[in-house]
């Protein structure tokens, strides 16, 4: 029996979350705003055809459409229907890759069309979403069908025909792992569409977008390349960050903000089993520029203190005095040179031991209690910020995630 | 602030479905009623003691010794500035909410006051408190509707 497999992707996934619990906001033109609540970064298939695009400022997207209605993100909401999708799909299936929070792989050797609607029937009046599934014997050709087909399609590539079909004329820029850079180099190729690619000369693509581009090549052609990942592999890097909700160049709030991002950190490497080598702080200004620096710590540690240390030393030079009248818009702390907690190089130097029991208190406390209930003081002046609960859950703390 | 309001018309009471003809709006082919107070004679739909009823909003039009306002702020409120209209807490229902053109989601309604003036009419007053740092920036407005059970 051929292996098949499946790509199943919610759509306009954020809106038919909110339609879930909203009724009232079914049939309309609907936009999820960003974190900072400035960008589109979800839209209905009615906004959508006002020609609102993602990332759009509202402001733009109002005069386009000004019926439509605009709410809030709530990844925390998000993740319990994408959560129940892959549950609901674990059933049916063998193996699932939980891809992104939308979209999913799965084994879907031995389904045909009753099997994968009955899937997109049972997701759409048990959860309340609805989805584009495709099936095709790779997981390129899956997921390319799906997403030809949105949205509610449902379509399996069963034959060398059907294959041949889907991808003829579709623009190259349509497959993932194509991005526009590559896309350049191919149209200098003469290569533009999926079926010039799949059959180009394999020895070309390789030279041209190294082994990645040949393996999309040849599951464009129906030979599996990427096998279904059921785990996800071992992150190189950790980062956490993002916009500070408005520029700042208050000294105490940047402050707080290293520690406030060094406190999901640690929560990430703890979650990932990590500790981290060397230490990256970036800062990107509102009036332009930025600035990124990389410390190596005295040994790879996961620790709070030894971190927020770091990172405001970091700070320091990222944002030195001679400079404080800039405003800092973004900041990311990224642990760069992750090890793995069973087995890392211990520093030759003994770093200085700090009192874990009081992260262990806290740590407890917040597990009982919730998430940031109880933080470092140096985090107060962000008193906006943990004003409002659905800032303790981003897109990034959706863990297991193959992809982003 | 909250500058107009917007209900489905499944969400309201047949029997109130007559003399709405001036509001009745379609939102992509679904009816609803839209309650501005930019109309001439703004009203806004309260329900009050188990009752869902249609009264003027605010005191647009000066005709009443009432604050000439449509929006009565919390802080105001709780420091007892309105105290002397003796003002019971209504819950204003509505799917939506608009600041400057941008319409917003509302889960559970807002959060209003009703007064009566001299010849017993009844009035609501939208409550509203500041902005939260996203709404600001969503409506470019310092400050909020009251909303229920709910956090923009």
């Amino acid at each position: 029996m051929n292996r098949l497999i499946g790509h199943l992707d919610a759509d306009c996934f954020y809106v038919s979350a909110e339609r879930v619990r909203h009724r009232c906001l079914r049939g309309l033109p609907c936009g999820v705003l960003s974190n900072q609540g400035a960008c589109v970064i979800a839209k209905s298939y009615e906004l959508k055809a006002k020609g609102v695009t993602t990332a759009m400022p509202i402001w733009d997207a109002v005069p386009l459409c000004p019926d439509a209605v605009f709410v809030k993100r709530d990844f925390r909401w998000y993740k319990v229907l994408s959560r129940r999708m892959y549950d609901l799909i674990c059933q049916r299936s063998p193996a699932v890759e939980y891809y992104s929070i939308d979209e999913m792989f799965f084994d879907a050797t031995g389904w045909g069309w009753d099997e994968t609607r009955a899937l997109q029937a049972e997701i759409l009046h048990g959860i309340g979403v609805p989805v584009s599934i495709g099936v095709a014997a790779t997981k390129t050709l899956a997921k390319l069908a799906s997403d030809l087909n949105k949205p509610f399609g449902c379509f399996m590539i069963l034959t060398d025909e059907d294959r041949r079909q889907l991808i003829r004329g579709i623009p190259i820029i349509e497959v993932t792992g194509i991005a526009k850079r590559s896309a350049r180099k191919l149209e200098q190729c003469g290569i533009t569409t999926c079926d010039q690619y799949a059959a180009a000369y394999p020895r070309l693509i390789r030279k041209l977008l190294t082994v990645k581009g040949e393996q999309l090549l040849l599951e464009l052609g129906g030979v599996p390349c990427f096998p279904i990942a059921t785990r996800r592999t071992t992150h190189k890097a950790l980062a956490r960050g993002g916009s500070l909700g408005g520029a700042t160049n208050d000294p105490a709030k940047v402050a707080g903000w290293v520690y406030r991002n060094m406190e999901r950190l640690v929560e990430a490497l703890d979650h990932h089993l990590m500790f981290t080598e060397k230490l990256t702080l970036s800062l990107q200004f509102r009036e332009g520029g930025g600035l990124s620096k990389r410390a190596s710590l005295p040994e790879a540690t996961a620790e709070f203190h030894a971190l927020a240390q770091a990172g405001l030393h970091l700070l320091e030079f990222c944002w030195p005095r001679s400079v404080r009248h800039l405003r800092v818009e973004y900041m990311h702390v990224i642990a760069n040179r992750l090890q793995p907690r069973s087995c890392w190089q211990r520093g030759l130097f003994k770093a200085k031991q700090t009192d874990s029991r009081v992260t262990a208190v806290k740590q407890s406390i917040n597990d009982k209690i919730g998430r940031f209930a109880l933080r470092t003081a140096a985090t107060l002046p962000l008193v906006e910020m943990y004003a409002d609960d659905t800032n303790d859950y981003d897109i990034c703390d959706v863990y297991g995630k193959t992809c982003f | 602030m909250c500058q107009a309001l917007a209900l489905q018309l499944d969400d309201v009471p047949d029997i109130l479905h007559n003399g709405q003809r001036h509001r009745r709006y379609q939102r992509e082919g679904i009816p609803e009623l839209r309650f501005s107070f930019d109309n001439r004679n703004p009203e806004l739909p309260v329900i009050y003691e188990g009752q869902f009823l249609i009264l003027p909003w605010g005191n647009k039009q000066r005709r009443a010794r009432l604050p000439v306002t449509g929006w009565c702020a919390v802080e105001q409120l709780e420091a007892g500035q309105w105290q002397w209209l003796r003002p019971d807490a209504v819950t204003i229902p509505a799917n939506f909410g608009c600041e400057k053109g941008r319409w917003f989601l509302i889960e559970a309604g807002v959060r209003g006051i009703l007064v009566q003036d001299d010849s017993g009419t009844e009035h609501v007053y939208l409550l509203t408190e500041p902005a939260t740092h996203y709404y600001e920036i969503m409506c470019r407005h310092s400050r909020m509707p009251a909303l229920i059970d709910q956090r923009i």
